[in-house]
């Protein structure tokens, strides 16, 4: 493979062939740079870390919602690419899609640590207890980066532009299942509706196209599982967890003996 | 968001799931099973309706069915294949979405990824439907062939 055509469907439809020289190692997003540095500067598209961790550059490539700075192109195995924009989303320009809808479904599902005691969550100095084999009920989730990727793969969403979408969902379930968070009855409420969590076909485009193996379809099924709870189980929120003593300085130095780890120090 | 500011492209691929994993393309022929079975069913409560109109309008409804000859044990054929994949694979996802079952637990995830939703288990869910789907379809063929007098 000496030469790769990205066929590119730009603002209002139109579709455009650039070839571009590859080289070992090239992704996609490589690959528009320099289309647009060499061949047409108007080409939109956004793009920040180039290392999938911002999660910008999520576009639609070969038919797959993809991160153009994961994807290799030696990996496409093909000498002809489509390169459209995410599907689901509203186009700005060209490759570039109205992300906002998405992130206000991140921010309807209250996606941070939710405390009935306000003043004690931010004044306190200190930190609540969570133990390591909590933390793994709910690490996988934390990954997200929202890229947006499940949201356009989804064929639900397609279908119901109201719906919750995966990545608002699994970040419910992200903060339903940390022992720390007392909203879990909020965000069952939030979910339980006909766009919520019930408006899942487990189709599981969602988690084949996560770049971070988030896995938002396991997320979605569990934050059911919860869901089923409050309504067959009758299960009520519960109360989070205490507060610890924080690490004293300079405790981990070499030597220096760890003081003893106080799950209890809220209370006394 | 607006309906009218949905992206038509999403229309149209979510019905495409070229490319995507087993468990996607499940997802599609169970949506067209439910539509065939939803069609069957209008032309069933159609049918059945006729006997109302007395015996003499129930032997025209039924041999205006038997006049598509060969077409009508197609269809039947159809609509049992419909069937059995709805309720096969509905019942996967009924262990899915309330039990959790062949989901996995949450994991650290290591790379290169792979998601226990669909993993393995998932995956001989999928196939193992599929299969005795397939083998009761291709029986309820033979039936319809015998009651034809094919074999």
């Amino acid at each position: 493979m000496e030469r790769v055509v990205l066929n590119v469907t730009r603002s209002g439809g139109k579709r455009v062939g650039y070839e571009v020289k590859y080289r070992k190692g090239m992704t996609v997003l490589d690959a528009l740079t320099e289309v647009r540095e060499k061949q047409d500067s108007t080409l939109g598209y956004r793009h920040s870390c180039r290392m999938g961790i911002c999660g910008s550059c999520g576009m639609t490539i070969n038919g797959l919602p993809r991160l153009a700075c994961q994807t290799q192109l030696s990996s496409l195995n093909a000498e002809a690419i489509s390169v459209e924009p995410l599907h689901n989303m509203k186009v700005v320009r060209d490759l570039v899609v109205d992300i906002l809808p998405f992130f206000d479904l991140h921010r309807s599902v209250r996606p941070y640590l939710m405390r009935t005691d306000l003043n004690e969550r931010d004044n306190s100095g200190r930190e609540y207890r969570v133990l390591t084999e909590e933390v793994e009920k709910f690490l996988q989730f934390d990954y997200c980066i929202m890229c947006g990727l499940c949201y356009a793969a989804c064929p639900t969403v397609a279908l119901d532009p109201f719906y919750t979408g995966p990545q608002a969902i699994a970040q419910a379930y992200r903060y339903m299942a940390d022992p720390r968070d007392e909203g879990w009855e909020k965000r069952v409420n939030l979910l339980d509706t006909s766009h919520g969590v019930w408006r899942c076909h487990a189709a599981g485009a969602c988690s084949s196209v996560c770049p971070k193996d988030v896995d938002p379809a396991k997320a979605i099924q569990l934050a059911r599982m919860e869901v089923l709870k409050k309504r067959i189980l009758r299960k009520r929120a519960r109360e989070g967890s205490k507060l610890v003593s924080p690490p004293v300085a300079g405790v981990t130095k070499e030597g220096a003996k760890p003081p003893p780890f106080d799950f209890g120090g809220a209370e006394k | 968001m607006k309906r009218d500011q949905r992206f038509k492209a999403g229309l149209i691929s979510s019905l495409n799931p070229a490319g995507y994993s087993v468990e996607r393309w499940s997802y599609t022929v169970h949506r067209i099973t439910g539509v065939i079975m939803v069609g069957y069913l209008m032309a069933h409560i159609f049918e059945t309706f006729q006997l109302g109109g007395g015996s003499t309008a129930w032997a025209n409804t039924m041999a205006a069915l038997h006049s598509l000859g060969p077409m009508e044990m197609v269809g039947l054929w159809i609509v049992a294949g419909s069937a059995l994949y709805h309720g096969g694979n509905g019942i996967r996802l009924v262990l899915n979405e309330a039990f959790g079952k062949f989901m996995g637990k949450p994991i650290l995830p290591v790379y290169p990824y792979s998601p226990t939703s669909l993993g393995r288990n998932q995956k001989v869910a999928v196939w193992s439907i599929t299969a005795v789907v397939l083998a009761l379809w291709v029986w309820a063929g033979l039936y319809l062939l015998a009651g034809l007098g094919v074999i």
